[in-house]
Order: C-alpha cells, then structure tokens, then sequence
C-alpha cells in the first residue's frame, strides 16, 4: 500500500489534541436546582473536573480517536496495488464499430468494453495519462492526454457504437501521432478484432507496445449479406442472401415487404455455416423492398435490410458524331440513358442534355462568325476538330499507351496494356485538366470536375484499337457513371459510405430524409456528397424542381460477411513495437480505496452521536 | 393586599366555599353544620330535660301531652377550622413564575374562600421549621392582616417536614391545606401521616416549576441545591434527563399516594397555570370549593 498524500499525515496531529481536550477542565455554568438529590449521580467525567487529571476510559473519546484516525488515513489516499500494468500515458483504443453492437456479453460489447476501459481509469495514478481514441469508421479522439478520471469517464460514458467498420490502421496512425519519443507510452485495444486489414503505411512499426482486449464470445449470428433488385423484360425480382454464421443450426421467419405492407413469410432452416440465396417477388409499383429476420441472434444490425425497387429515372444524352457505332454502343449498355444520336449539321444547342458528347465535333459560335463555345455542362469532346477552344496542337504519334495513376477510380477495371493508337493531338500544352491516360508522347484523356465534369480524348477513336478491347465499354461506363451518376444508385451503401447525389437539371433545392426522419439540407445545384449515412434504412432525395418535388432514394445497409461472422477474433496482428522510440516503463496500477475508508469514517461519526445521545 | 391577589378575583371567590365531607365542631358559631347540638332553625331531636338546662328549650306541647319535660334539640351551626400551611423554603423559591410567589398567592385565595364564609383561619408557612401566621383569622376585616402576614414571610431555608408533625398534631379536627413542592431532604410523609392522625380533612397541593418539570438547559454544568447550596458536577444528556424527569414523577406519585392513603386529597399544579384556573378549576375538581 501507498499513499497519495503522505503529507496529510500532518492532521494525525487532531489525535493527540483530542485527548488534551479530556484532559482539560471544563467550564461548567453553575445552576440553581430545587432538588438536588433528584438529579442522577452520573456525571460523565468524559473530560477533567480537574486540570491534568488521570484520563478514564470513555466510549466517547475511543470512537472520536477512531474517527479522527481514520479520516486521517482517508486524506492520505491510501493506494492498492492493482493488476494492470500502466504506463505514464495509456492510450487506449476503444472499437466503437458496429460488431461491438453484439449482445453475446451483456448488455453490450462495447459496455463490457467501456466497463473494461473504465476500471483502468480507476487504476490511474496522479501522474498519468490517458488518451482515448474512439475506433470506427473515421477514428476519433475523444480525450488527448487527460489525467483527470472524471473527465475521462465523461468521455467514455459518451461514446456510443456506429453502424460503421473499424478502421484500426487510421485509429493507431492517430495514436502513433500523439506519442512522442521517449515517451512511456502503452497502447491498449479492446475490440473484437472484427476490424478492417491493417494498412502497409501503418504496420511499419509503432512507438509504444499494444495489448489486445479482445471482447465478446460468441459468433452466433444469421444475417442477410445482400439484396439487389433485378428488372428483366417480364419482371423484376429480389435476390437475398441469408447466411448462419453461427455453430448452431437455426430455424426463423422471414418477412418480405415492399414499401411497408407485408408480402411474404417463410420459414427458413439453415444448418451451421449454411447459406441461402432467396428470389422473391417485387410487386410492380413498389418503390421500396425490405427483408426482416426475426432470429433472436445476438446481432440486429443485419436482421434488416432494405433496396430501392423502382427503376430508375433516365437521362437525356447528346450524341454528335459523323458516325461512331462504338460509341453509340457503349453508351446503350448503361439502361438509364436514353441517346439522342444526330450528325453534326443537325446540332442545334437549345435542347437540354444532361450530358452532350461531340464526336469529332466542336459546337458552333453563338453567332454566325463568332468562334465556337463549350456547352455549359457536362460533356465528352472526341478529338475535337481544329478551331474548337479544346483543340490541341498538331498530330502526333503514339507509342505505349497507359495510365497516369493506376489506381484512378475512373479506370477501375480498364485494361490499357493491349491499347493501341496511330496519333493523336498534342496534348501537352493543354490546361484543360488532369490526364488520365497518358503515353510517352502526350497526354491523350483530360478530365475535370470544375465547373462541370468534363473529359476531352485527343484522338480518334477510329485511330485506335481501343474501341475492340474490353476495355472501351468499361471505360464509358465508368466516365458516363461519374459524369452522371444513376439518379438512384443500383447498390446499397454501407454504414458512414459518402453518396455522391447529382441534382436534376433546374433543381433548387435538395433534401436528404435520413431513416430516422431528420432531414439534412444539400446545397442545389451542385454535385454534392452526403456524408451522414451512419443509419442502416432508406433514404429519400427530395429535389425540388420546378416547384415540384422529384423524389429519389437510396439504401444503407451493413452488407458485410466479416461484421456479421461476428466471431471475436483470439489475436489481432497487430505492427511491431519500436522499443528504439518510446521505453517502456511499466507501473502496477493504483487503486484508491480512500472513498471506502471516508465512509468507514463517516460510520465512526453516526456511532459516536449515537453514543453521545445514549449517554456512553 | 392589591399586590397578593386582584379585587376583581377576590369578588369572584365570594362566590366559592370550602367544600367538607363530614360534619366539624368549632369554637364560635358559623356557617357549618357541627356535631354539637345548639341554636339553629334546623330540629335535630328531643331529649329529657336535666336540671340546669336551658327551659327556653322546653317543648311545652310535648309537656302537654306527655307530662315530661322535653327540651327541642337543634342542630348548631359552628365555624370551620381552616388551616393552610404553606412551603416558604429554598425550594420554593425558584422558578418562573416563582413557586413561592405562586404559593403565597394560592394560599391567600383559599383563605379568602373561607374567611368570606365566616370559617377560621389559621396560616402557618414553614421552611426549616414552622412558623406561626398569628392568631386566627375570622370574618373578612382580617382578610388584609392575613395577607399582609402571607407576604412578609421571606422564602429561603431548608425544609424540614418533621417538624410539621407536633403542630399539625395538636390541631382540632377540622379542614388543613398543605402546599409545597414536596422537594427537599427530608421526607414529606409524616406530615401527610399527621394530617391523617389529626383527624384532618383537607388537600395536599404540589406546586411545581414548569422549569423542573421539564428542565430547558443542555450539557454540562455545575448544579447547586436551593436549600443546601451542596453542589455537584453534571451533564445534561437525554438519558440523564429522563433520569431526572423520572425521578420527579417518581416523587410526585409518592406524594399523592401517601395523600390518598390518608384520605386527604391532593393535586400537582404548575405554576405557569393562571391562580384563576388553578383555583376555579384544579381544586373545584378536586372537591376542595364548590
């Protein structure tokens, strides 16, 4: 045992005086009484009648001595040695994603959790530290460097579980970054280990060792991973898929409904590991389909899932092209465009277009005479004839074509190695925008965002073996779909997942409804993200347009076998400890036991007033 | 005389008698029924007449018809002997109201009751030994003398109720009151016991501070006797207050058993009850006035 406040032994001081007030006389006020013999011979001789006298035993004095002496040791703060090891400055990550949401400890994982977190803030002596990071989707700190055990406990009472994945890699990026050299530093992570993959930029090494909590016991869990919405020619239909994670085989109702009525109930029975795929029927009209376990697992968060049923709204696009059936086809694959093809003597610049695309075309000036102007909007310019503002200079060969970042989400999934092109122009000077696709002699495909999204290919596609890869009609979908995202995503998003909403053409105002019913205001007119989709549900658009409201919505459902697995993981690999950086000079934890010895005190005073008026 | 007792309570205590259970014999005629046999227009027998009696008594009718002297017998209406003794000692002079003041005021009220009616009043106020009051009192001129008597008696001393015994001893049958707080050394119940062997019909009233009937201090002190001035360490705590409080009602059921033994009434009054009450009231119920 130690003591916090050694100093305060200073006040044992009060037990000595104690007894010197027994032994002074007292002064007692003289009073007449008519009968003295009816008054009780029992005078307490607690204190002296006379100066210095022998002390008597008195209850009294034996509890006050008590009393004192225990609140004497109370203000010293005496300490037990506790059986955490504690560095100076504990940093403790705390997986707050949406696993730790499983019930199999009760009430919560992340209360055991926290429960855990908070007998180590007990635990903390007066010269340390704690640094709370909360591990979700976007890690957080949610206390920097505290040492004051009620303020961290308000913190931690705070945090509650998201809807979202753990990334651990940002979260000890994050505590990497609070920790400076030669700091005794501790690191300590109480999760499930249902986390995402520790990043390379991360596993380099940390600068304080980390010790895994793991939390949470079971696995037991069926959940739906998956529901899309197919439209064919005769119909549209639901797939869902149905999985038991758990070692136990299971027996449970299924609910199908769309736009809240109730269309369908099935019994399922899937053995341990089993998976089901599910078709089921989406009712025309329906705008909104949703599925809904009742498994009694320990895991709610994908008993629910939900998919926008309607097929969604179609663009208008502006095809210019003296001829190009590749292109024409490309652009046919994507279901929500509806393509005007005319040839470039037919252009006229009044119709609206929710995207224009001019194949070896420049729009004409204004006037007659004046030189050409870009559309003001979104548009894709195919080797843009000479006079366009986009033109680029004289044409040039070209030899190995590739890409400028490989890793671009616009070329996901396009396979430039076998592309080949005869010439382009010289893009070089250009200043359109970014290259996305470049080669030895020059660029070959710019693109921007501002003002509007916009791409310029310096060849013709007629020049080029591009149009007979693969390629070619991912690589449209993939800058059609940026230009204009589908008004309503075909996808569910998951948890904190940014959705990229496009108003409509004359929106002028834009309204997310989040599942809850709240609503978040978007600014109109702009491509916008919405970030706050940390509720699993649906999520309705409403866009004003016209004075009217144009409705869209999109889904946010989990979605996720590593979350709904559910098992927690025995060990997490977590990055090496640099010793070279931080020591590690590990001390017991503390435990104070002052408040329990202040309460003994404060029973030592309730005795000795109860013996005062008992007359001991 | 103004100072003892207010004129507007003195007229209303004409109003009051000294209410006796049996017959008294006193020396000169009065308002009471006596046991002797003397002039009154109340017939209480015959009886034959002995030479030397009175022959304006003879019943002539009786004569007539019998041939014998017969003298009419009537029932005399005598005096009754009052005696108050009143507790003057240390003791009785504490308190808020003074118990003694209190006392002296009880005192001249009931002696008013009964010089009003013609009856005799003897005072007698004691502390360490009694103290005669002078001579009896009769009629209402020595209402004054009375009171000027009650009030130059100073109170102090110790008490000594043994010394109560002889004049209460010798007293004729008739009615005594005894007021005191009954506190002191010395044991009240031999004086209680002489009332009883004097033949004595009458009342013992305890007069108590409301201050000793519930004491309105805390903690410790230094407690000194009114009589004795003997003095002692002490605290005050609950416990030891409800000693003392035990103590005093211990006492007080004593007194008022050794009373009833006797046949004498008794009554414990506080003296922060009002004389009026006290005397219109407690000792109307008591039966001692009517």
């Amino acid at each position: 045992m130690t003591f916090l406040a050694p100093a305060a032994a200073f006040f044992a001081l009060t037990l000595p005086a104690i007894v010197a007030l027994y032994f002074l006389r007292i002064r007692r006020p003289t009073r007449v009484v008519p009968a003295l013999n009816l008054w009780p011979d029992q005078v307490r001789d607690r204190q002296a009648n006379v100066p210095w006298q022998r002390l008597r035993f008195s209850w009294l004095l034996l509890l006050q001595l008590l009393a004192a002496a225990v609140l004497v040791a109370a203000a010293m703060q005496p300490v037990l040695s506790a059986g955490t090891s504690l560095a100076r400055h504990s940093v403790v990550l705390l997986d707050v994603s949406a696993s730790m949401q499983a019930r199999d400890v009760q009430p919560t994982r992340l209360d055991e959790a926290k429960k855990e977190v908070g007998a180590i803030i007990d635990q903390l002596g007066p010269q340390d530290r704690m640094t709370l990071v909360a591990v979700g989707p976007v890690p957080r700190i949610v206390a920097s460097v505290v040492g004051d055990r009620d303020a961290l406990h308000r913190a931690l009472d705070e945090l509650g579980a998201s809807n979202g994945s753990a990334d651990l890699s940002s979260a000890l990026t994050l505590a990497a970054g609070l920790v400076r050299p030669g700091d005794d530093a501790r690191g300590y992570l109480f999760s499930d280990g249902i986390v995402g993959p520790i990043r390379t930029d991360t596993s380099s090494s940390l600068p304080f060792p980390v010790e895994y909590h793991p939390i949470g016991v079971s696995g037991e869990n069926i959940g739906l991973t998956s529901l899309v919405v197919r439209t064919s020619a005769q119909s549209r239909a639901a797939y869902l898929h149905v999985q038991n994670f758990g070692q136990q085989a299971r027996t449970f109702s299924l609910e199908w409904r769309a736009d809240g009525k109730l269309v369908d109930v099935r019994q399922l029975t899937l053995a341990s590991g089993v998976a089901q795929d599910l078709a089921l029927p989406v009712p025309s009209g329906a705008t909104v389909v949703s599925a809904h376990i009742d498994a009694g697992d320990v895991f709610s968060l994908d008993d629910t899932v939900t998919a926008v049923a309607r097929a969604p709204s179609t663009f208008r696009v502006l095809l210019v092209t003296p001829g190009n059936v590749f292109l024409q086809q490309a652009l046919a694959l994507r279901a929500d465009l509806q393509l005007d093809v005319v040839a470039p003597a037919d252009y006229k610049s009044s119709a609206p277009y929710a995207m224009s695309i001019f194949d070896r075309f420049s729009p004409p000036g204004l006037a007659p005479g004046l030189p050409p102007t870009l559309p003001n909007g979104p548009f894709i310019s195919i080797d843009p004839p000479p006079g366009s503002p986009l033109a680029g200079g004289a044409a040039i060969g070209v030899g190995r074509v590739r890409a400028t970042d490989a890793g671009d989400p616009l070329l996901t999934n396009v396979d430039l190695n076998d592309v080949h092109i005869a010439r382009s122009q010289d893009l070089r000077n250009d200043t359109f925008g970014r290259v996305l696709i470049t080669s030895l002699q020059t660029p070959l495909v710019l693109v921007r965002d501002e003002p509007f999204r916009q791409v310029v290919f310096g060849f013709d596609l007629h020049e080029s073996d591009l149009p007979l890869r693969i390629a070619f009609p991912i690589l449209v979908q993939n800058l059609s779909e940026w230009i204009l995202p589908p008004s309503v995503p075909s996808h569910s998003f998951h948890p904190d997942e940014p959705v990229t909403i496009v108003p409509e053409t004359g929106a002028t105002s834009v309204t997310v409804v989040r599942p809850d019913g709240s609503r978040r205001a978007l600014a109109g007119g702009a491509v916008a993200t919405f970030g706050e989709t940390d509720l699993t549900g649906l999520y309705t658009v409403e866009q004003t347009v016209a004075g009217g409201t144009n409705r869209s919505w999109f889904t946010v459902n989990l979605f996720s076998d590593q979350v709904s697995q559910l098992k927690p993981a025995d060990r997490i690999t977590l990055p090496p400890y640099n010793n070279a950086v931080a020591v590690n000079a590990v001390h017991r934890g503390q435990l104070e036991i002052w408040p329990w010895i202040a309460l003994g005190a404060l029973g030592l005073v309730v005795l000795e007033w109860l013996a005062f008026h008992r007359g001991l | 005389m103004a100072a003892l007792l207010d004129p507007p309570l003195l007229r209303r205590l004409e109003g009051l008698a000294l209410q006796v259970r049996r017959s008294v014999s006193g020396q000169m005629g009065g308002e009471r029924r006596s046991n002797a046999r003397g002039r009154s227009v109340e017939f209480a027998d015959f009886r034959s007449y002995s030479p030397g009696d009175d022959f304006r008594l003879i019943d002539w009718n009786a004569y007539a018809r019998l041939d014998r002297f017969m003298l009419r017998l009537f029932v005399a209406e005598q005096e009754l002997p009052l005696s108050i003794f009143v507790d003057l000692s240390g003791s009785m002079d504490w308190g808020r109201p003074n118990k003694a003041a209190t006392a002296r005021r009880l005192a001249g009220a009931i002696a008013y009751v009964a010089l009003a009616a013609l009856d005799r009043v003897r005072l007698t106020v004691f502390a360490a030994g009694p103290t005669s009051g002078g001579a009896p009192y009769r009629g209402r001129r020595a209402v004054a003398e009375l009171f000027s008597r009650l009030q130059s008696f100073p109170a102090g001393g110790p008490t000594d109720y043994a010394r109560l015994v002889w004049p209460i001893a010798r007293q004729r049958p008739g009615m005594t009151v005894l007021i005191s707080d009954g506190l002191g050394d010395s044991p009240i119940e031999p004086a209680i016991a002489a009332l009883g062997s004097a033949r004595q019909e009458g009342a013992v009233l305890q007069l108590l501070a409301p201050q000793e009937l519930a004491p309105d201090w805390n903690g410790d002190a230094r407690l000194r006797d009114a009589e004795t001035e003997v003095e002692r360490e002490f605290t005050l705590t609950p416990a030891t207050r409800a000693a003392y409080v035990g103590a005093l009602a211990r006492r007080t059921q004593e007194i008022e058993r050794a009373a009833h033994r006797r046949g004498l009434r008794f009554a414990c009054l506080s003296t922060d009850q009002p004389i009026e009450d006290m005397v219109f009231q407690a000792l109307r119920r008591l039966g001692l006035l009517r």
